[in-house]
């Protein structure tokens, strides 16, 4: 809980390692192929419109062809027949234009209104992009020096099948391009995740683990690349699994150290009793009585919580255990607790086997035997179940006293949380060793309210099949 | 009846001596493993309750040395840990039963009642319990110094429940157990028995309970 709210209030997030690689990757990747297609374009454009220039340079030499040359110097002719001009002409879609002048800028031949351009300096076919009419032009121009005088032929071509070849090539060339592109970014896509998908297993197994799961990191199983890392972390785990041995042996060792005395002062208040001594004041007895039975039992407690993590960080050998065993021994540990209180302790019990630590799955049990006597009023009924269903093998403990509210369930498997106002002298810590043992079994534990209202509590452990 | 406490907490020791002697025992206590040696080497006890924590050499230690010798007086644990790991060492060594601290007076006097009982019953073969005796001997049976008549199955049944006393017996175990007279037993059966043998017993103090979905078990005795 507390993580996630730190996440989400986290300041600026640094970006994943994926989300680096995608964005290295795929950025240079697409302007590389852009400017790649952007070039190849306008190699394509450049020789489609020399192909059409050179049709310009044709029908321009085709136009020469027709001058005639008079003998007399100062007039010419076009030899240019309706037929042979209709054929020059027809470029459809394209409209042709042309027209020749002399030097002195009279046009000789062709269309009245073709604009004059500057006289190219050499005799090649030289070309300019122009508007005539309104439409853009392609413009070839030509000079002939003749031995007279100088020509200009002037040939314009509106530019539609240019701009239909240039649509041409563009379709031909974008398409098969983007498709490269997105080709390229779904394989950077793909091949981060799959190259990172070792990582987030590292990942996985980390977050998986419960506070107290301090067993090294497989190193051989993970990437080279993060072998280093890894070891560090394992570094700092055998640091933490050495500080919280060192804690849990404190809490056991302080725990054996108080029941010597706790022994004592318990005999010598048995010894006062059986002397006397509160012979007029039973209620201050049961006080004092049930205060020294609180602390033993909170010692008891605190050094099987401190057991249960210690075994989650040694790792102790679990083999099969049967929990209609399990079950069988609680009866005759808590028979005679029950019949104090006039209560029924019964029991459903069919074969039931999974594998763990045998003494704390019985702890287990025994937490939630003895919260049910101790919260189920007088004459009420316990009964302890377990047994096998398809998947699951299951223990539960199920009582007719008062339940718990709503509201407590979150809290009950907290160290140390009463529910306030509870009339029993529980020390908080039954439920958390149960939820403890639970945990390292792969238990699931389901809080249940019973038929009777009562409470149930079942813990589910994975069957023997799914464990193999 | 002469009881050695080794332990060396004590306020633990004097308390259990008082509590113990009121209850009409002789008892002697040694605060060291190596102070009880010296005690048990010139001095006979019918019991002894050792703690395992000990300076110097460990309870442990003392039980074994104790039966290495051939002693085979009943040994009651006492231990401030109740690990599986401690109890089992524990009775490995010798020791006859275990208690963990902090236990209550009356639940220590209860635990030597029925050691001393058990090898009692040992020495004289005879299995007794709240004025019920069964003599695995000559395998006769009173009540109340009456002679008691009982079925070879109620007879199995009844031992097998007063051996046990006061943990329970499931029904399983008394099938498994009978399964050698008779192999067609039945859980049905065992309840027909039981019902017979608590009607011949009615007229004692011995209580054969039903655990439900389990059991039997006969109660403690009273002492």
């Amino acid at each position: 809980m507390r993580q996630k709210t730190e996440a989400a209030h986290g300041k600026t997030k640094p970006p994943g390692l994926r989300r680096r690689l995608i964005i290295a990757l795929a950025v240079p990747l697409t302007l590389i192929l852009g400017i790649s297609s952007l070039l190849d374009y306008r190699l394509a454009r450049e020789t489609s419109d020399s192909a059409h220039d050179q049709a310009l340079t044709d029908t321009v030499f085709d136009l020469e062809s027709h001058i005639r040359s008079q003998s007399d110097s100062a007039s010419l002719e076009l030899d240019l027949t309706k037929e042979s001009e209709a054929m020059l002409r027809s470029n459809a879609p394209d409209q042709v234009y042309f027209s020749i002048r002399d030097n002195s800028g009279r046009i000789l031949a062709g269309d009245e209104d073709v604009p004059e351009f500057p006289t190219p300096k050499n005799n090649e076919v030289s070309f300019i992009d122009g508007i005539h009419r309104g439409e853009a032009v392609r413009v070839a121009l030509h000079k002939i020096a003749l031995p007279a005088s100088e020509l200009l032929i002037t040939v314009m071509e509106t530019t539609e099948k240019r701009k239909e070849s240039r649509g041409r090539i563009l379709t031909a060339m974008l398409l098969p391009n983007l498709a490269v592109i997105v080709a390229t970014l779904l394989a950077v896509l793909f091949g981060v995740r799959r190259g990172l998908l070792p990582l987030e297993e590292v990942e996985k197994e980390i977050a998986a683990r419960s506070p107290n799961d301090l067993r090294e990191i497989d190193l051989d199983a993970s990437p080279r690349e993060i072998q280093p890392m890894l070891r560090r972390l394992n570094d700092l785990f055998s640091l933490l699994r050495e500080a919280s041995e060192v804690q849990n042996r404190f809490i056991a060792d302080a725990a054996h150290q108080l029941r010597t005395p706790l022994a004592g002062l318990q005999t010598q208040f048995d010894l006062a009793v059986s002397e006397g001594a509160f012979l007029n004041n039973d209620g201050r007895l049961r006080n004092i009585e049930d205060g020294m039975l609180r602390i033993g039992r909170l010692l008891g407690q605190l050094l099987s919580y401190a057991r249960a993590e210690a075994t989650a960080s040694l790792a102790e050998e679990p083999t099969s255990v049967s929990l209609e065993c399990i079950a069988e021994k609680s009866a005759s540990t808590f028979l005679d607790a029950a019949l104090e209180k006039g209560i029924d302790l019964g029991f459903d019990i069919s074969p039931a086997t999974t594998v763990g630590i045998p003494w704390l799955l019985q702890e287990a049990l025994a937490n939630l035997i003895d919260n049910a006597i101790r919260y189920t009023p007088r004459g009420g009924i316990i009964t302890v179940r377990c047994g096998e269903t398809a998947e699951k093998v299951f223990l539960e403990v199920e009582d007719n006293g008062p339940g718990i509210a709503e509201e407590h369930l979150d809290q009950i498997f907290e160290r140390f949380y009463r529910i306030p106002g509870s009339p029993s002298n529980g020390c908080g810590l039954g439920l958390p060793i149960v939820k403890e043992i639970a945990r390292l079994h792969g238990a699931d534990i389901h809080v249940m309210r019973s038929a009777a209202n009562g409470l149930r509590v079942r813990l589910e452990f994975p069957g023997l099949r799914t464990q193999a | 009846m002469r009881i050695l406490i080794v332990e060396d907490e004590p306020l633990v020791a004097q308390g259990l001596k008082q509590g113990l002697e009121q209850l009409r025992y002789t008892v002697d206590v040694a605060s060291s493993a190596e102070e009880a040696e010296s005690f048990v080497q010139y001095e006979s006890f019918d019991m002894a309750l050792v703690d395992i924590g000990l300076p110097k050499a460990d309870g442990l230690h003392f039980i074994r040395q104790l039966r290495a010798r051939g002693q085979n007086l009943p040994i009651l644990v006492l231990t401030a840990r109740d690990s599986m790991d401690d109890t089992i060492r524990g009775l490995d060594a010798g020791a006859d039963d275990y208690m963990t601290k902090p236990y209550r007076l009356p639940e220590i006097a209860a635990r030597i009642r029925a050691l001393i009982r058990r090898s009692n019953a040992i020495a004289d073969a005879c299995l007794r319990h709240n004025g019920l005796c069964l003599d695995t001997r000559s395998h006769t049976a009173t009540l109340d110094e009456v002679p008691l008549e009982l079925t070879n199955r109620e007879w199995a049944i009844l031992e097998l429940l007063l051996m046990a006393s006061p943990a329970v017996v499931s029904k399983d175990k008394l099938v498994q157990s009978l399964a050698g007279w008779d192999s067609d037993i039945t859980q049905n059966a065992i309840e027909v028995h039981i019902s017979r043998l608590r009607g011949k017993l009615s007229s004692g103090n011995i209580v054969i309970r039903t655990i439900r979905g389990i059991g039997y078990r006969v109660d403690a005795p009273e002492n």
